[in-house]
């Protein structure tokens, strides 16, 4: 009971926030409404016990990700006029939500419909730190490696690119 | 429990569809792309909490790495594009267009 | 089938004499008249002599010659065959028309000396010839139609001779056309016969046998389409109006083309189809009365005519009237005959305008060409010869050959047509002695020159054929044998008529057409009167017919093809065309518009598609889910 009332509360404050990110006019709006998606979005992990990636969710998403992007926004100084103005965007917004319509509303009906539940039974530790470490480092290390070396190349990547012309 | 969570995340990824194609502020477009990621992230980890299995986790944390650095390099690129045309508009563009 | 050597040659010899000339013509400049009046007269002398052996074997031996070259066209049941064949019919036909031919080139080279274009003419010339031939000696009528066909566009390519002068292009065009319209019949008719009894071979023998299993309505309908055809090469009412205009060529031309050869092309079809004029016997009536109106109709006019060529292009249509006439009343061999003496004759006066014409330095109007009896007495006479002739005065040769027609009218109880012939001839004898008394016996005088050798010989000759050349068929009256008749055996009705009768009405026909002379001696010899009848009644415009034509037909069409070309042609059909291009270029700069370089329209396009997938899927697994 208390978990489908929590549930309820933070999946309400997820959407509305990612609502708000996307229709909002300054950028600096939609990174601040952004946060509150993250924020909440980890606390659904919180809540099916995946104690790790909650706190993994918020450190490194909410913490360097976005404050990378709040940064660059200060940084660039961005005044009013070099803002788009976008003079259609409530048309373009519903237009484009009215397409999606379909294909949300299928995917939901699908999930409704189906026999997908299995509730199977996890041990106390599931979800922590242990657990986690275990399976990256034994069943995913090849993964792991080549996230490292994705992380050299975005690293190398975005010095490159933001070199000035000599 | 599971249902409930798919479905919140097939309602994020289309919020997310939604912002990316209707918007014009590169910043907005690149925040609804991490939107999607999220909503996938979502629904890796109900996956793993009803299946009482590791690895949906596991792959949860690589995408969350993949995101940063991806962010990295999205801001690099901000950064030379405001430099260039001082607006942050996605309509200028379009130098593939074929009539000018 | 064997193969007369003498009749290959015979064909062939105008043929390759027109080849030669030809490509002598073209890679040759500069070559020497004589080589070209050699070759001419070669192609042209061999035919004429081995046509003279031809007619001598089958009128003495009755020898039928046959020659067989190849199979055009075998198809299932159906075959044609390119063959010839000198039965009498077409060895009688031979007699005049080869050696006429000869006659006329002997005259031509005379007549066509210096001129510029020497070699072209004779090409054409022989040319004609050869197709005159084919149309003569065919076995069957598609041999004959290919004959029929060429001697049409001979004489369109002689006919417009002088083409430096547009109006002689216009005059050849018409006959061309005129023509054109008439083998438009011809064909039609050869269509239906074939469809009908083509399957047992298609000579003359065996569409004969094979007659009498088509039903009457196909008969009629082939019978009156294949006097279309008739109507169009022999000038008859009403595909007429080419034959004045086709004076505009050389007078050679004019004597062998419109006097001796092509016309009579039209006759000797129908009596070669005689068989099925006997079954048909009203397109036969239809055929008389368009022959009477024709023999009438240009008899009128010609008696308001100035241009010496014209008067004769006139009287060969009323002379060519009277042999329809015959025709119409199944009595072919008589209209055969007066075409043989029809051939010397109106040869002969054509040949004699034309020297007229050269002497007189190309004047052709009567009333300019006055006093001449003096400087040129041998024209006066020749042409004296053949006035006489055309108005049957015994004993000179039309006499036998037009009481012949006359009679065989009177006993066919048609007695309208009885008459129109008689008027018809009475306005021959006029008109022809109005243009003898005219040029010749005036007080004036003219001098002019002397006329080549060349051009006198063949003339006298002529004159001599047309003088005698009727006691080849001396009727029975007179004690004759009827020679001719004789030997063309044709499918001819029967004439009975009383020997009394007969002298009745060759008396009768005689004294008037004397009283008519002499009603003219005293109107035009000596005086003035030709000077005063106007030009302008509507006789002397030929009835106004060409300006009719013009309106009712020229116009209409003229206006029908400009419409076409430019509402049906490019309004319609290119413009529409060309609005699918450039609707097309439209639709594709429209399309070019979704390019735009927008990555974030290129996501929605994708998302739009993916709408319709998922409405798609979403309508088909609706129910089911």
């Amino acid at each position: 009971m208390q978990n489908e009332v929590l549930f309820a509360i933070l999946s309400l404050m997820a959407i509305l926030s990612s609502i708000i990110m996307i229709s909002a006019y300054r950028p600096i709006d939609s990174a601040l409404s952004f946060i509150v998606t993250l924020v909440s979005i980890a606390a659904l992990f919180a809540l099916v016990n995946a104690t790790f990636l909650f706190i993994v969710q918020i450190i490194i998403y909410a913490g360097a990700i976005l404050s990378l992007i709040i940064f660059i926004i200060m940084f660039l100084n961005i005044k009013d006029e070099n803002l788009p103005e976008e003079k259609h965007k409530t048309k373009w917004l519903l237009g484009t939500s009215f397409i999606i319509l379909p294909f949300s509303a299928i995917l939901i009906d699908l999930i409704l419909r189906s026999d997908i539940e299995h509730n199977v039974v996890a041990s106390d530790k599931f979800g922590g730190i242990h657990q986690v470490g275990l399976t990256l480092f034994s069943k995913w290390i090849l993964p792991f490696e080549l996230v490292s070396i994705l992380l050299l190349v975005a690293l190398i990547g975005s010095v490159t690119l933001a070199k000035r012309e000599k | 429990m599971l249902k409930a969570y798919m479905i919140l995340s097939v309602i994020l990824f289309s919020i997310g569809i939604v912002g990316l194609i209707s918007r014009r502020n590169i910043i907005v477009i690149y925040m609804s792309i991490e939107l999607l990621l999220n909503s996938v992230n979502i629904s890796l980890i109900a996956i793993s909490a009803d299946l009482a299995d590791s690895s949906a986790q596991v792959m949860s944390l690589i995408i969350i790495a993949i995101a940063a650095s991806e962010a990295a390099l999205f801001m690099s690129l901000f950064v030379i594009l405001f430099r260039n045309r001082s607006s942050l508009d996605a309509n200028l563009f379009d130098i593939l267009s074929s009539n000018k | 089938m064997k193969n007369d050597i003498l009749l290959n040659i015979l064909i062939l010899s105008p043929l390759l004499s027109a080849l030669f000339i030809f490509f002598i013509n073209i890679f040759f400049v500069n070559t020497r008249q004589y080589i070209f009046t050699i070759l001419a007269l070669l192609g042209s002398g061999v035919s004429a002599l081995l046509a003279l052996y031809v007619s001598y074997y089958s009128y003495f031996y009755s020898k039928i010659f046959s020659s067989h070259f190849f199979t055009w066209l075998n198809v299932g049941e159906f075959s044609i065959e390119l063959s010839f064949r000198a039965d009498s019919l077409s060895s009688f036909m031979l007699l005049f028309v080869a050696p006429v031919s000869f006659l006329i080139h002997i005259y031509a080279t005379g007549y066509m000396n210096k001129d510029k274009s020497y070699g072209r003419f004779f090409a054409y010339f022989n040319l004609f010839i050869f197709f005159m031939f084919i149309l003569v000696l065919a076995d069957n009528p598609i041999v004959m139609f290919i004959g029929w066909e060429g001697v049409g566009l001979t004489s369109y390519a002689l006919v417009s001779f002088y083409f430096e002068d547009i109006k002689n292009t216009y005059a050849g065009n018409k006959a061309f056309i005129l023509n054109r319209i008439g083998d438009f019949g011809f064909l039609s008719a050869l269509m239906i016969l074939f469809i009908e009894i083509g399957s047992g071979g298609f000579s003359f023998e065996t569409i004969f046998v094979n007659l009498h299993q088509i039903d009457n309505q196909s008969v009629n309908l082939i019978a009156f389409l294949l006097f279309v055809g008739a109507m169009g090469k022999s000038a008859q009412i009403p595909l007429f109006v080419w034959l004045p205009d086709a004076m505009a060529g050389p007078t050679p031309v004019s004597a062998l083309i419109h006097a001796a050869t092509m016309v009579t092309a039209g006759v000797y079809m129908i009596t070669r189809f005689a068989p099925l004029y006997n079954i048909a016997i009203d397109i036969s009536l239809f055929i008389s009365y368009i022959g009477a109106l024709s023999a009438l109709f240009a008899a009128i006019v010609a008696s308001r005519q100035y241009d010496i060529k014209k008067i004769l292009a006139y009287s060969t249509m009323s002379q060519l009237g009277f042999m329809f006439m015959a025709l119409g009343v199944h009595a072919y061999s008589t209209a055969l005959f007066h075409m043989f003496t029809h051939a010397f004759f109106k040869a002969l006066l054509f040949m004699v305008a034309g020297a007229i014409i050269v002497s007189f330095s190309h004047k052709q109007d009567i009333r300019e060409l006055r006093g001449i009896k003096y400087s040129a007495p041998l024209l006066f006479i020749m042409m004296g010869v053949g006035a006489i002739t055309i108005s049957a005065i015994p004993p000179f040769s039309a006499f036998f050959s037009k009481d012949a027609i006359m009679s065989s009218l009177y006993v066919s109880s048609h007695y309208e047509l009885f008459a129109i012939a008689f008027v018809a001839s009475l306005l021959t004898a006029y008109y022809m002695f109005r243009m003898l008394f005219v040029i010749f016996f005036t007080k004036s005088f003219q001098d002019g020159k002397q006329n080549a050798k060349s051009m006198i010989y063949p003339m006298l000759i002529l004159t001599f054929l047309s003088l005698f050349s009727g006691f080849l068929n001396f009727p029975e009256i007179f004690l004759g044998d009827l020679n001719v008749s004789s030997w063309l055996n044709l499918a001819d009705k029967k004439v009975l008529i009383e020997h009394s009768t007969e002298i009745i009405l060759m008396f009768v026909n005689t004294v008037c057409i004397m009283a008519v002379i002499y009603f003219t001696y005293k109107r035009y010899a000596y005086t003035d009167k030709i000077l005063q009848e106007s030009e302008v009644s509507i006789v002397a415009n030929k009835f106004y017919i060409d300006e009719i034509y013009d309106v009712v037909f020229v116009k209409p069409l003229q206006y029908l093809s400009i419409f076409i070309n430019k509402t049906i042609s490019y309004t319609m059909i290119d413009r529409s065309i060309n609005i699918i291009a450039f609707s097309y270029a439209k639709a594709g700069r429209l399309f070019s518009y979704i390019e735009n370089g927008n990555v974030r329209y290129y996501a929605l396009y994708m998302a739009i598609g993916l709408m319709f997938g998922f409405v798609y899927l979403y309508v088909l697994l609706g129910t089911r889910l």
